[in-house]
């Protein structure tokens, strides 16, 4: 566990501080009122923010809260709709990642910008400004004969100086995780950066790796950086974070000092204390049986039972992703599985359907064989809409039916039955309000929301006896996302077996009748309960469970 | 001359054209772009320079002239391939045939009744037989592999290749550095093709080329999209062309046909057992779309 | 039908406003009528381009347009059989190998071995009839068909074997099989599958019975033979089987979406690896076929050492593609491929004028379509999260 380290400085910056902006000492860069609008979502809603130099300020909220959009825009990857930034007070646009540079913003990637078939020396070099040497000739010649270990010197001067050793010869790729990021943290820091912005950079280490990275952390703000920390892993900002603001749902909820504040609070402020409070679905007319349902399709049964046990699931590049996950789902029950994305979701949750081995343990359906597709009569949301559930070139009937075309019932000999097909296209079409003008658009013109009632509708109108969903209400205003729970409580009402996983915690929590978190590979259940929140918090911020 | 020095030359000199055209798609390539169109572009460096010799009585000025004629079918297959960023394979197939078409056709208005190329003169040959552009061959091969490697433009090429957003957040424009890319691929394919038809006998048959832009694609494969080993490869190659014109001649019993098949079902033998294509640029034929 | 679902009365009503930002789109009737529209101004735009070529290479342009379509369909005075059924002609192993292309296309496999798949089913054609000189002639020609197929099937099966289990790109592995292809060609006929005499580089010529027969009686051409041939109702009839097969049927459906997008494909759980080599096996069967088509077609039946139905395999790719890589289009843009062809052999003869404008035609209509695809896919705004 790191440990809290020595602050220097701690002692002059005011206590529990929730004004506006404006009463701050002249931080280093200042964002008041920003806004930032996806289509039908806030992701911002007027939100304001500071950074002052030598502080290290942690961003905290779960997913989709709008860290980082917040940061996208400080960095220039993106711009506010609305609201202002200052730099020392006087205001600034930020219109492109140059600019950032130029007013020595600096930013650490999650998904690094790295190009893994360089080496370390390459990498450092791509980034390195041009040698400013007086002589014409040293300047051509540096054209003819370049070499990358001696453009990257000052990036690996910098690295030593904060105490790593980077093998300058080694292919990117061949590095562990943790230190390709020290090499995306040296290369931003060889841009003479101010500020640096670090995405959730304890995600992808070890132990050992973030106490490492911490010590450096607190260096580079010793030396008079300005750090902004995005992060979800509450022990790591109460660790090393000066000052911690919270923001939920695209609001700012709540910005003090981490020596003001705890862990519990923190998760608080994260979940929001509206959780227990949130208009019950379960009370939908929709929701309850319906007779007719109960009379013209008995449920599947009861006795469905899908078992995982111990297994374990590599990554996309043969990396242990998953491990040694065990879990129980019953037929009539949904199984909420939460967590921050980047921690092997796609990678379970494809072994669960089969679409991927699993290279160890097993799977097992009422106790016999796993045949998902045939047996059990299996559904599955992929995470990636435009990448794995759409064809969005080819028409909305079409790709409503990518099942319904292998299922003899709408076969006749060797040909498609058209009509039927087109009629329970443009069924679903109705029943799952997919708006689009008719059958023969082609997907690419919808938005996204309704590209994804497209995948759920395909999914879901099946009668599939084992569903796993993976944010299956992604992109979704409110009404279209209550209208696929109620879908996905009636087929736990007809006894499939669910699977679900979400970023959204309220989502899981009104979805689910068990839950786990998945974090670093591993799951754990939740227990349900009146200290529910705090503890998912806790989880979701990779804290074990207070007994 | 022994008949195995003899072979060893021939070798050299079949190889010449099969190693420019695959080093310039060697950097194409590496920059992300793969160019289908490459037998089109050599077939019209190879029209052109006959049309250039004649004009310049010079057959050097007709290698200049057919490198240009390839540098603006590249920029035309780049316009569409790079810039507006549509398929590569498609856009290098139909450069392809409008080129076999447009050279077919026009050799036959220019060249149809008389055997009027006659009057051009051939490169001459420097040493060994060979013309000036098998040394131009044999000295880009490392000249090429150092520009790769120990250049600033080099590795801004290969980070296009690689990672192109990585490249465009680094500050390369990595549309510009393909484009140009593809032209200088599209030249030296220009100046394999005049190697094709201005290299010895001058002369232009439609279809010259006779596949050997695609065998230069396999070479830069097979060379793991490395100017050294396209070397190599190329004199594998170039030694199976030579067995389909001399085969016989060198005492090789197998009919004449199957010998001239011989480049082809080596490529393809090769490239079965390399199948691995783990060199490859990551981003190789992915059309890059600036967010 | 699922009954179990919920009926629509039941759903909580939702209001029309939320904020789902769908772009308008015309009524159906109204899709219809672009489409038709932009069809006739493709159509348009391609005269046009004729037009304009004409007027930059100093012809007259009228005359030539009127030059051209007589060498394609006929004139007044000349009649219009002797015209049209060279069209036709020229058409026929177009539209099979189009055709082909289509398959392999729309499974996302950029073959381009169309020319090799079709010389190698009239290569076995070949050899069947040279094993079953006597056999009788019905007998022989629907062997010759069988075979014919047969062999155009295999060189399409062994890239997408190359494919599915050794990862080996197909636009080089059918290039390089094309060559093969045409040096076995070579190799057999100069060889053991000769014509008898030995003097001609082509094979034995077939027994008349053997090959296909003339469809326009002499007499409605001025006694002159034309060569339109019974091949051409095996294009014709392929036409709506492919369109079928690729729209009708759950096999094309599936080879549809694998083309559009793999991975989805994958996640669907479609037999991907399958659809490939299945894709690639027919698309060399329909070109093993023009092959034969080709050869039963002729005269006189033999099949020549090289230059065999030149560059028919090559031009489908255009006629493919213009044709928006689907069968109905196809039929069109054959069509106008064939025409065009003939119409400017006419053009050379009578105006002069060298048929290299075919390929400036080809080219820039088919950059064309794939510069405004390409343009228009850079534009759709998608996703806005």
């Amino acid at each position: 566990m790191p440990e809290a380290g020595d602050r220097a400085g701690a002692g002059s910056q005011p206590a529990a501080w929730t004004g506006p902006y404006a009463e701050s000492p002249s931080p280093l860069f200042a964002m008041a009122g920003i806004v930032k609008q996806y289509g039908a979502t806030r992701a911002l809603d007027g939100v304001d923010f500071d950074v002052r130099t030598g502080e290290i300020h942690a961003l905290l909220g779960e997913n989709g809260a709008g860290k980082s959009t917040l940061m996208h825009i400080l960095a220039g990857l993106t711009r506010s709709d609305a609201g202002e930034i200052r730099r020392l007070g006087r205001p600034v646009s930020i219109g492109s990642p140059i600019a950032a540079r130029s007013l020595g913003i600096a930013m650490v990637h999650q998904h690094f910008t790295l190009v893994p078939a360089f080496t370390v020396a390459e990498n450092l070099a791509l980034d390195a400004p041009p040698p400013q040497t007086a002589s014409l000739s040293k300047r051509l010649s540096a054209r003819f004969r370049y070499s990358a270990s001696e453009a990257a010197e000052r990036a690996l001067q910098r690295a030593a100086a904060l105490g790593w050793q980077l093998d300058a010869n080694v292919r990117t790729a061949d590095l562990s995780v943790g230190t390709q990021q020290r090499v995306e943290i040296v290369k931003a820091l060889a841009t003479e950066a101010r500020l640096l912005i670090f995405d959730e950079p304890t995600a992808v280490l070890s132990g050992d790796e973030i106490s490492e990275l911490f010590t450096v952390l607190r260096r580079l703000r010793d030396e008079g950086c300005a750090i902004i920390l995005i992060a979800h892993k509450l022990a790591e900002i109460l660790a090393v974070a000066d000052r911690v603001t919270v923001l939920r749902l695209g609001e700012r909820v709540a910005s003090c000092t981490v020596a003001a504040t705890n862990a519990d609070q923190l998760a608080a402020w994260m979940m929001g204390s509206t959780l227990e409070s949130l208009p019950a679905e379960t009370e939908e007319g929709a929701g309850t049986q319906l007779p007719q349902d109960a009379a013209q399709s008995p449920p599947i049964g009861a006795s469905h039972h899908f078992v995982a046990d111990a297994i374990h699931v590599a990554g996309d590049r043969g990396e242990h992703t998953i491990r040694g996950v065990s879990l129980s789902v019953r037929g009539g029950e949904i199984f909420g599985i939460g967590g921050v994305d980047g921690n092997g979701q796609t990678a379970l949750a494809e072994a669960l359907v089969g679409l991927r081995v699993v290279t160890s343990g097993e799977r097992t359906w009422n106790g016999g064989p796993f045949h998902p597709g045939s047996f059990p009569a299996t559904a599955y949301i992929p995470q990636d809409r435009r990448q794995a559930g759409l064809a969005v070139t080819m028409t909305v009937g079409d790709n409503l039916l990518f099942d319904a075309v292998r299922s003899p019932d709408f076969r006749r000999g060797p040909l498609l039955k058209a009509r039927p097909l087109r009629q329970l296209a443009s069924n679903l079409i109705r029943m799952f309000d997919i708006r689009t003008p008719g059958l023969d658009y082609a997907v690419s013109a919808l938005s996204g929301g309704n590209q994804q009632k497209i995948v759920v509708a395909r999914a879901l109108h099946a009668n599939p006896e084992w569903i796993v969903a993976m944010n299956p209400t992604r992109g979704l205003d409110i009404h279209a996302t209550r209208f696929v729970h109620t879908q996905l409580r009636q087929a736990r009402a007809r006894g499939a077996a669910i699977v679900v996983f979400s970023t959204d915690l309220d989502e899981l929590f009104a979805l689910s009748d068990r839950a786990a978190i998945l974090s670093g590979g591993v799951l754990t259940e939740v227990a349900s309960g009146s200290h529910k929140t705090t503890q998912i918090g806790l989880l979701l911020g990779g804290m074990e469970q207070k007994p | 001359m022994s008949v195995i020095g003899g072979a060893v030359l021939g070798t050299v000199t079949m190889a010449t054209p099969l190693l420019l055209a695959a080093l310039g798609e060697n950097v194409v390539q590496k920059s992300g772009v793969v160019n289908v169109g490459l037998e089109g572009m050599m077939l019209t460096g190879a029209l052109m320079a006959i049309i250039g010799t004649q004009w310049t009585n010079n057959p050097y000025l007709g290698v200049v002239v057919a490198a240009v004629a390839g540098a603006i079918i590249a920029l035309l297959f780049g316009l569409f391939a790079v810039r507006l960023g549509a398929n590569q394979v498609v856009v290098g197939v139909v450069v392809n045939l409008m080129a076999l078409g447009l050279t077919g056709t026009l050799s036959r208005a220019l060249y149809g009744k008389q055997q009027s190329f006659l009057t051009a003169t051939p490169l001459p040959h420097l040493l060994w037989n060979q013309t000036l552009l098998t040394l131009l061959a044999l000295v880009a091969t490392p000249m090429l592999w150092w520009w790769l490697n120990r250049t600033r433009g080099g590795l801004e090429l290969r980070a296009c290749g690689e990672q192109p957003i990585a490249a465009e957040a680094s500050g390369v424009p990595v549309l510009r550095v393909r484009l140009m890319a593809v032209l200088f691929g599209g030249m030296m394919a220009g100046i394999a093709g005049a190697c094709l038809s201005v290299g010895d006998v001058p002369t232009f048959n439609e279809g010259m080329s006779a596949g050997r832009g695609f065998i230069a694609l396999a070479i830069v494969t097979s060379g793991r999209w490395n100017p050294w080993g396209c070397l190599c490869a190329a004199l594998i190659f170039g030694c199976m062309d030579q067995l389909g014109v001399q085969g016989q001649a060198l005492g090789v019993n197998l009919p004449h046909d199957l010998l001239l098949a011989l480049p082809y079902v080596v490529t393809l033998l090769i490239l079965l057992s390399s199948s691995r294509f783990s060199q490859a640029p990551a981003s190789l034929g992915r059309p890059y779309r600036r967010a | 039908m699922n009954e179990s679902h919920p009926m629509p009365s039941q759903v909580p009503p939702l209001t029309p406003t939320q904020g789902d930002d769908l772009s308008r789109q015309p009524s159906l009737w109204k899709r219809a009528l672009l489409v038709a529209l932009r069809g006739f101004l493709s159509f348009v735009g391609l005269a046009l381009l004729l037009l304009l070529t004409f007027v930059v290479l100093r012809i007259p342009p009228l005359k030539a347009m009127q030059t051209l379509w007589e060498g394609a369909f006929g004139s007044a005075e000349e009649g219009h059989w002797y015209a049209l059924s060279a069209t036709l002609v020229q058409t026929t192993p177009l539209l099979l190998t189009s055709l082909s292309i289509v398959i392999a296309w729309r499974a996302g496999l950029f073959s381009i071995g169309a020319q090799g798949q079709l010389l190698i089913g009239a290569l076995a054609a070949t050899a069947l009839a040279r094993i079953g000189e006597h056999w009788p002639a019905v007998c022989l020609q629907a062997g010759m068909l069988a075979v014919g197929v047969t062999g155009g099937a295999i060189w399409g099966w062994i890239a997408g074997w190359l494919r599915t289990r050794r990862n080996v790109q197909e636009v080089i592995s059918t290039i390089m099989l094309n060559y093969i292809a045409q040096y076995l060609v070579s190799w057999l006929i100069l060889g053991i599958l000769r014509e008898k005499g030995g003097h001609l580089s082509e094979s034995e010529t077939l027994p008349g019975p053997v090959l296909f027969a003339r469809l326009i009686p002499m007499a409605w051409s001025d006694g002159i033979q034309t060569s339109l041939h019974t091949g051409v109702l095996f294009a014709l009839i392929a036409v709506p089987v492919i369109a079928v097969l690729l729209f009708r049927t759950p096999w094309g459906f599936e080879l549809r979406v694998l083309g559009q997008n793999a991975e989805a494909a994958r996640v669907a759980r479609y037999p991907s690896n399958g659809l490939r080599l299945q894709a690639m096996t027919l698309s060399g069967a329909l070109c093993g076929l023009a092959g034969v088509i080709e050869l039963l077609g002729s005269s006189t039946g033999s099949l020549p050492a090289s230059g065999f139905a030149y560059g028919v395999g090559f031009t489908a790719i255009p006629v493919a593609l213009l044709g928006g890589l689907h069968p109905i289009g196809i039929l069109f843009s054959s069509l106008f491929f064939g025409a065009l062809t003939q119409g400017s052999r006419n053009l050379e003869q009578n105006a002069g004028v060298s048929s290299v404008l075919i390929y400036i035609i080809q080219a820039v209509a088919v950059l064309t379509v794939v510069g405004v695809r390409a343009w228009q896919a850079r534009h759709t705004t998608g996703e806005t999260e």
